[in-house]
């Protein structure tokens, strides 16, 4: 397991000098987060690396967005134009707002020379019309693949990358629920690290080490049953110095609805009929995410059902600094919170967020209130 | 009756309408500035638009106060001007017009922008009304793709109709439909035919004529009022026109406005800009509402196509050669670019724009940034001192 664990947290914490050294190996794609599917991109013989923006200053982007731009789209583009800038082949990005939508305008711009699509999903999933132009959508990817290689896709290299990316989601969902059932077995921080170096690596290979740290833990009890288990809401969370504050003050993270965990791990792909009309099952079946319309109520009846169903004592709610979407929501989800009985604490962070410390002291005061049921919001 | 009684007229009638609506069985849809209302109005549903009640009270001043009431429920001084007087004024019940009704439905169409979706998703809560997103992806240059997003429009056109008749319990009305796209059409066209008005040297009209004559074809287009309305007001224009009048005396720079309007500047900008002879005449803004129905069409097809293609939902090329369109029929010679904290979709890429425009026309740009509706995010003195700076550098080029 040493081996294992090390080999994810150093790909997770360093993954630009990972694809540094497996460059060459296949043509490499950066896809932002939300809604790509990942596989079209694997049976096309490419590498897809979700672009998670970077924790270095940002020299580039800023002058290309308004000051008031939310800092994972500026993180992201400048990881393009700067550190990446020689090490991706193409890039494909999900128009999911305002942001993304213009965003891709001039990422694509900025980006002559390399394969670059525009992914379109529906941003609502409450009617019939929208579960058709997302297997439209789908069509018209892999048609852009297809032109990219110069060959068709193959079905079995479809259904085979679906296969590989089913059984890297059954592992991460196993292993969320050993650190569901023991605590204090897996950290937040390493676990997050495990699913993050999913985000880079090829399933594949990701999926053998995850056996691995699987097949030891199974063995081991709970470390500690005083950790106080807590829901988290968001899209991502970062700085990622973040779960090593959980991890300190005593918090397990035993459910969510973040972008770059749950969103990910649940969405299996039925693996039968066709395989696009699969991948489009799968997409209507994720967690609820705060651009995409659905019902009005369903973002925040979710959120109530989640911290229940894990039997969560809390929710923390990562809101990303000029996130025009989750300001919206968060006045209601306080109120709802609140009606609830359930603790809430809201953490605003940014990308390049250096310093700590006053998170952590709301964090061990919110892990206080939670233990005495007493909780302001 | 001059344009400016009828539209004050007009503008009462239909309040009055809408304030009534319960009382004589009608039902109440909010719905967002470019949106296919013509479907509300052929199923006899009065369309509210919270924007347009939002400038109201921008223009008089309420914004700041309002943001602050729901500052203080938990909302962010981040959000949309139009959004936070909106929210505010349900606090406050703060209103200079007597406020708008309570909504049956909601309708937001986030070709304009994803912020009245989640706007809406507030509304829908408070009220526990049903919202209905008409979702347009990007109009993005591909035939195959256009194609395939204008069938998925018009499916969703279907399934709004469906709602509607459901909300209303009566069967939708497909040639009153036809009839109200004939009527948005001809008020659209006369409306183009006012803003091309600009085009004259000098010019009769400035862009801040076109803000305050924008109302009617937003709220009023699909019905006969709003026809009469811009043949009224052409009519004036043509009358001013042959007579040379112009509306900035001594014209000499003629600017494109990108972006919304700072709505609580108007008379300061207006009157600085003239006393440098420099008048803005145009923007992208005020041409979104210049829709061209083709009556020929499928009424949902063409409804799907005007709507699905406005300058905010198309991509940063062909935004900036719609621009670069207005540069060439009005005889531009510079360009504010205005970056809003308040509208991030049509801010986003406005330095992208810029250095498009810039490379088609060779003409230089003022950039800045503030916020159309909130003064705590307004430097004056900064502003001016841009604006007098750029128009001083216009000069020199001019000489």
């Amino acid at each position: 397991m040493q081996r294992a664990t090390e080999r994810l947290k150093e790909i997770s914490r360093d993954p630009l000098r990972f694809l540094k050294a497996t460059k060459g190996e296949k043509p490499l794609i950066g896809v932002t987060p939300g809604d790509v599917p990942h596989e079209l991109i694997t049976a096309a013989g490419l590498h897809p690396v979700v672009v998670f923006g970077t924790n270095e200053p940002v020299k580039f982007a800023g002058a290309l967005m308004p000051d008031n731009t939310c800092s994972l789209a500026k993180s992201c583009l400048e990881l393009a134009l700067n550190q990446g800038r020689d090490l991706f082949d193409g890039f494909v990005v999900s128009q999911l707002d305002d942001t993304t939508q213009h965003l891709s305008d001039i990422w694509e711009r900025r980006s002559v020379g390399k394969f670059f699509h525009k992914f379109l999903p529906p941003r609502q999933l409450s009617r019939p019309s929208a579960f058709e132009w997302f297997r439209k959508e789908l069509e018209r990817f892999k048609g852009a693949l297809e032109r990219f290689i110069g060959r068709r896709i193959q079905e079995a290299d479809l259904w085979n990358a679906i296969k590989a990316y089913n059984r890297n989601r059954r592992l991460l969902a196993e292993l969320y629920d050993l650190k569901r059932k023991k605590p204090g077995l897996l950290g937040n921080r390493l676990f997050f690290d495990i699913v993050k170096a999913s985000f880079y690596m090829e399933k594949d290979e990701h999926s053998g080490l995850l056996e691995e740290v699987l097949e030891d833990l199974k063995g081991k009890k709970a470390v500690s049953e005083e950790l106080i288990p807590i829901a988290l809401a968001g899209i991502v969370v970062e700085p990622q110095g973040i779960w090593e504050l959980f991890d300190e003050v005593g918090l397990n993270v035993v459910c969510d609805n973040l972008l770059s965990c749950s969103r990910y791990i649940t969405s299996f792909v039925p693996e039968e009929g066709d395989p696009l009309e699969a991948l489009t099952r799968a997409h209507f079946q994720k967690p609820n995410f705060s651009p995409i319309h659905d019902s009005p109520w369903r973002m925040i009846d979710d959120l109530v059902e989640m911290v229940k169903a894990y039997g969560a004592k809390g929710l923390i709610y990562i809101h990303l600094q000029y996130c025009e979407s989750q300001d919206f929501d968060l006045p209601d989800i306080k109120r709802r919170m609140r009606l609830e009985g359930i603790p809430m604490l809201v953490l605003t962070t940014e990308f390049q967020t250096k310093h700590l410390s006053l998170m952590k002291t709301r964090i061990e005061a919110f892990k206080e209130s939670v233990l005495e049921g007493k909780h302001e919001q | 009756m001059n344009s400016r009684e009828l539209g004050r007229k007009l503008t009462e009638e239909y309040l009055s309408a809408a304030r009534n609506a319960r009382e004589v069985g009608k039902f109440v849809a909010y719905t967002t500035a470019v949106s296919p209302v013509e479907i509300l109005v052929a199923h006899d549903i009065i369309p509210i638009y919270p924007e347009n009640h939002a400038v109201s009270l921008i223009t008089k001043r309420l914004c700041s106060e309002l943001s602050e009431a729901i500052e203080r429920q938990g909302y962010t001084s981040h959000l949309c001007a139009y959004a936070r007087c909106d929210l505010g004024f349900r606090e406050t019940g703060k209103s200079p017009t007597g406020g708008i009704p309570d909504p049956d439905f909601l309708l937001a169409c986030n070709a304009q922008c994803f912020t009245l979706v989640k706007w809406f998703e507030v509304l829908a809560r408070r009220y526990r009304v049903p919202l209905f997103v008409f979702d347009t992806p990007q109009w993005i240059r591909d035939e195959a793709a256009r194609r395939d997003i204008l069938s998925y429009c018009v499916r969703q056109l279907r399934e709004l109709i469906s709602s509607l008749e459901e909300l209303t319990g009566r069967p939708f009305d497909y040639d009153r439909l036809r009839e109200v796209i004939r009527l948005s059409d001809e008020a659209c066209r006369l409306y183009r035919k006012f803003l091309d008005m600009a085009s004259h040297k000098p010019s009769p009209i400035t862009i801040f004529d076109a803000l305050i004559h924008m109302a009617i074809i937003v709220y009023l287009r699909g019905t006969p009022q709003a026809v009469l309305y811009y043949r009224t007001l052409v009519e004036e224009i043509e009358q001013k026109a042959k007579k040379g009048e112009a509306a900035v005396k001594g014209e000499r720079f003629r600017l494109y406005w990108e972006n919304l309007p700072i709505w609580f500047k108007f008379r300061d900008h207006f009157e600085l800009l003239a006393s440098y002879g420099a008048a803005i005449l145009t923007s992208l803004y005020v041409h979104d509402w210049a829709h061209e129905f083709d009556l020929e069409k499928d009424p949902l097809v063409t409804l799907a196509e005007n709507y699905v293609s406005g300058f905010s939902n198309v991509t940063l090329e062909e935004r900036a050669d719609m621009a670069y369109e207005l540069f060439k029929r009005y005889d531009l010679n510079g360009m504010i670019m205005f970056i809003n904290r308040s509208c991030k979709a049509v801010s986003f890429a406005v330095h992208e724009l810029r250095d498009l425009l810039t490379q088609k026309t060779g003409i230089p740009a003022l950039v800045f940034e503030a916020d159309m509706g909130d003064p705590r995010f307004y430097s004056e003195a900064q502003v001016r001192t841009r604006i007098e700076a750029y128009l001083e550098l216009l000069e020199e080029l001019n000489r």
